[in-house]
């Protein structure tokens, strides 16, 4: 190991600062001291005892003299302008609290949403392989028409690739599984994220071990890694190698060898408990062959980068030579590298819910709008008040100012004003990142300021403010004629004014805009939520079901015990239920209605008794629930699963023939759509099976009132009767939880519209204040010659307003195109009406009449005396 | 000015620490001199600033010397107490005993 070092950027920082003379004792102590804190206190402290004292350190008596080579006279005159500066912005505090205020709520949601967008874009960067790692996905056809995605694949794919295709350097598979209990001491545990995967998966993901040898760890069968938190929570400590615990789903005892961190929060894979690949070999050599199920994650690693299309190539040789040998029918294998899976991939059974590129980047969009607000309030109030500074130009250039300087003059004004805005823009960050953090559902880990690229967007952003919001001032300004300004014979620009209001014209249009957008995106989530389910989703208790097969013998007593009591209205059993991701479900293509046409489609599947669809209340529309004892083989599908096979009419599905798994079927019941993962995505074709052995959930309905106590009641009879942990959800806040992502966007987009509006309107009120002071005389003469209060207010506002119309003339097209969009992302969506425009609108206007009326308001009922009295 | 006669308490300790040090007496010894006899923790650099301090009122001189592989070959810088230095902690030890004397004295014994 190489020696430890103080840290390098202090060390440079104190040879910088320091005299000559002392540098080299003072260096030797400093090194001195950190050696001896090596050995005393460890790196970390030594390190940080070390830069503190550093900084100490800079003080006078230690600091060199700067400057010494310098022009004494221009940064005398720089010392001057800042003087100056301080001076104005002392004098002028509605101009600068208008301006700091804008830029610091620009500063910090623009900073804010970039971290939110770095962390969206970070996912898989802690994996240097990942760009050379690809996920083996599977499209399913009909004919040549897409009709579903899968990312899980056949576990044969992995090894396959390895020996034919040279560009795979390695492979991993992880097989996804149900919730496992594990048994430790007589105390039972849930696990809900356990794969099976291959003993390089560390390897491949870049996942050290804490405790255990990643050289031999899940090599053989029935042992298991566990990650960091699920140690302490299952055996309440890190140091578990060797011990052993009961796993439900394998049914004996598995062997820890290892532990390892908690996967990363940026990562689409997140698991708790990790299997040996081999642990699950038995179950997967009991098929009746190996190309029946696609259910297994495959990631391969490719030899360079740049071999991804060579690789897609290989897959879809591949593809065609499976399908001619029929070992695979109507679909194709595909790979989508890994980094892309986060943002842009939506297939069925992903691991988790991704997130949305196109959401991240309305969102960086939007920050960046507002930012663009604030610099123009800039802008404009500089530029309008540009007038009064017009004197001051003349004189500093009759007495020998070049342009450059007055130029440097106001970039420091620019400089000074955006570096107090910065200044407080970090604070609001420190102050509000937890409660931003919580609505962006960012991790708690998550810690902005610790990236150098939000240090390195920071200060870009300074730069950039202050380069744009001092370049207008700074020229217009240094262009005056100082003869003409000193005369008096200043005319107002009209090219200053059209700009101005131009730049009001483009923030009102942003302004409504993002009110649009937001009143129409909390109406859609408002729609969802409200929408038909399909099914009666309140007073539904789902209890996960009991892990051995014993105690699923014991599910009828279990029923029993709880129809007994008057809480539990209805009991049922089944694989999943509706709020779950298809994940949980099963799927199949090759399902055939006899005498149909051969058309191909993907369905998913739900095992369950013949209690689940009244428990449920889901509508049957026509046929029968399943039965006790029934003949044949029974299955209820749902209308889109119907509409398919160009069935139109419930009624007519009824006996139809379905051939799947070998075997023939009969549909007994048609049952109206429902919602299996909310509304946002179409409704899915659904096939019932009957089953009374097989499932993992257990749904209760309950009696209205007092939930809690029922809950308690249904934990005492769950104990009676089973050993396995109780754990359970309420269904309409499952459903609820699809909403979550909706539900941050309309939150973060609501705060970026309401801060948007508000320095809009500080910058209106600013120009209007401006205004109306330059007019206080020509009001002071209106009103001696009778005009009325109303009169006055007209005049005052009636330019402004005008302005705001004009921005919605322009905006309300553009917004329109951009609404209807973002509505067609959803499956089931509110109507556009004119009201969706019409009342935003409408509020920016009553605000920016507010706003203005307030200044107007004051001026109009001033006594013309005091306005004119001094000429 | 009077103020070169002076000392304030931390230039005192410094002082005398350096007394106490001999012929050994550079920055991190004082730092870790005051921490042994007096268990306080001092930064490195409110030594320095008040050796130099002292230095310059001309209590201490220096010298440079005594370079180790631990400080990567750097000298260091000795202080060692001048005639005006001792005489000056003499005069206030004194000063202060003759203070003290004139205090009510308690007596707790049986």
């Amino acid at each position: 190991m190489s020696r430890v070092r103080p840290p390098k950027l202090f060390a440079s920082f104190f040879k910088w600062y320091c005299r000559s003379a002392l540098r080299e004792t003072i260096l030797g102590d400093l090194e001195e001291q950190f050696e001896d804190d090596l050995e005393l206190y460890g790196k970390h402290k030594a390190r940080r005892r070390f830069a503190w004292t550093v900084i100490r350190f800079f003080r006078p008596g230690i600091i060199k003299t700067f400057n010494k080579t310098q022009n004494s006279k221009a940064s005398g005159m720089i010392k001057n302008d800042f003087k100056t500066t301080l001076r104005i912005i002392k004098k002028e505090k509605l101009y600068t609290g208008i301006n700091v205020l804008g830029l610091t709520s620009g500063f910090s949601i623009a900073l804010l949403i970039l971290s939110y967008v770095y962390f969206e874009f970070s996912y898989e960067d802690y994996n240097p392989k990942a760009n050379r790692m690809a996920r083996i996905t599977i499209d399913y056809l009909d004919g040549e028409t897409l009709i579903d995605q899968d990312c899980e694949s056949y576990h044969l794919l992995g090894p396959m690739m390895k020996e034919e295709f040279p560009e795979v350097e390695d492979y991993v598979r992880t097989y996804g599984m149900d919730d496992a209990v594990l048994r430790i001491n007589e105390e039972s545990f849930r696990a809900n994220r356990v794969y099976a995967v291959d003993k390089n998966f560390f390897e491949l993901f870049n996942y050290p071990l804490l405790k255990g040898n990643t050289q031999t760890a899940l090599t053989k069968s029935l042992e298991m890694v566990l990650t960091e938190s699920a140690a302490m929570k299952y055996f309440g400590t890190i140091d578990i190698l060797g011990k052993t615990a009961w796993v439900s789903v394998i049914g004996g005892e598995m062997k820890v060898v290892g532990v390892i961190k908690d996967s990363p929060a940026n990562t689409h894979l997140k698991f708790d408990l990790l299997f040996s690949y081999s642990t699950m070999q038995n179950t997967l050599d009991q098929r009746n062959s190996p190309w029946d199920s696609n259910d297994t994650y495959t990631y391969a690693l490719l030899k360079q980068e740049s071999q991804m299309t060579q690789f897609e190539e290989s897959l879809d040789r591949l593809s065609t030579r499976l399908l001619e040998d029929e070992t695979i029918k109507n679909e194709r294998i595909i790979a989508q590298n890994i980094k892309d899976i986060h943002l842009h991939s939506h297939k069925s059974f992903e691991a988790e819910p991704n997130g949305s590129a196109t959401i991240v980047f309305f969102l960086l969009g939007v920050a960046l709008l507002v930012i663009v607000i604030a610099i123009v309030n800039y802008i404009n109030l500089a530029t309008a008040k540009s007038f009064d500074r017009a004197k001051e130009v003349g004189i500093r250039k009759v007495i020998g100012s070049s342009k450059a300087q007055l130029r440097s003059r106001f970039y420091i004004e620019s400089v000074t004003i955006n570096l107090i805005s910065a200044g407080l823009a970090l604070t609001v960050i420190l102050l509000v990142q937890d409660t931003f953090k919580h609505i962006g559902g960012l991790p708690e880990s998550f810690n902005p300021i610790h990236y150098p690229i939000f240090w390195a967007v920071f200060v870009s952003l300074i730069l950039f403010s202050t380069f744009f919001a001092g370049s207008f001032p700074a020229f217009i300004l240094s262009s005056f004629k100082p003869i003409s300004v000193l005369k008096g014979k200043f005319s107002h620009s009209s090219k200053g004014t059209i700009m101005r209001k131009g730049l009001v014209v483009f923030q009102f249009a942003i302004a409504i805009f993002l009110l649009v957008q937001t009143l129409a995106s909390s109406e859609q989530l408002e729609y969802m939520q409200e929408k038909d389910l399909g099914l009666n989703a309140e007073q539904v208790v789902v209890v996960s079901a009991p892990a051995t097969e014993n105690e699923i013998k014991k599910f009828e007593s279990f029923r029993n015990e709880l129809l007994s009591s008057n809480s539990f209205k209805a009991v049922a059993f089944s694989n999943t239920v509706p709020g779950l991701p298809t994940s949980t479900m099963g799927s199949t293509t090759g399902v055939k209605l006899v005498s149909g046409d051969d058309h191909n489609f993907n369905f998913y599947f739900y095992f369950m008794n013949r209690y689940f669809i009244p428990t449920m209340e889901f509508n049957l529309l026509a046929g029968e629930n399943f039965k006790k004892n029934m003949a044949g083989r029974p299955v209820i599908v749902n209308e889109a699963a119907m509409k398919l096979w160009g069935i139109h009419d419930p009624a007519d599905a009824i006996d139809k023939k379905l051939h799947f798994w070998n075997s023939d079927k009969t549909i007994i019941g048609v049952i109206e759509n429902f919602h299996q993962t909310g509304v946002k995505t179409d409704h899915i074709p659904t096939i019932f099976m009957h089953s009374t052995g097989f499932g993992s959930y257990i749904s209760v309905r309950v009696t209205p009132d007092n939930i809690n106590q029922k809950l308690i009641e249904l934990e005492e009879k769950y104990k009676s009767i089973f050993q396995s942990p109780f754990e359970f959800f309420f269904l309409d806040q499952k459903f609820d939880s699809h909403f979550r992502s909706e539900r941050q966007f309309q939150t973060i987009f609501s705060i970026l519209s309401s801060f948007a509006l508000i320095i809009t309107c500080l910058g209106l009120f600013g120009l209007a204040s401006y205004t109306i002071t330059k007019r206080k005389k020509e009001i002071g003469i209106r009103k001696v010659l009778g005009a009325s209060v109303n009169q006055i207010i007209t005049l005052l506002s009636k330019d402004f307003l005008l302005l705001i119309a004009i921005a919605g003339i322009i905006s309300l097209p553009i917004t329109y195109l951009i609404v209807r969009k973002w509505l067609d992302t959803y499956a089931y969506r509110i109507d556009i009406s004119p009201w969706l425009f019409v009342i935003p609108a409408g509020f920016v206007l009553v605000v920016a009449f507010l706003t203005i009326f307030f200044r107007t308001f004051q001026v109009s009922h001033a006594n013309p005396v005091l306005s004119l009295k001094d000429d | 000015m009077g103020r070169t006669n002076f000392l304030g308490e931390f230039e005192e300790l410094i002082l005398t620490m350096v007394l106490i040090l001999d012929d050994n007496a550079y920055g991190n010894t004082v730092v870790k001199a005051i921490k042994e006899h007096q268990n306080r923790e001092v930064n490195l650099s409110s030594v320095h600033i008040t050796l130099y301090r002292l230095e310059e009122k001309g209590f201490l001189k220096s010298y440079m010397a005594g370079a180790t592989q631990k400080r990567g070959g750097r000298k260091k810088r000795y202080f060692k107490a001048t005639n005006s230095g001792v005489a000056l902690l003499r005069e206030m030890k004194t000063s202060r005993t003759n203070l003290w004397k004139l205090t009510p004295q308690l007596n707790f014994g049986a």
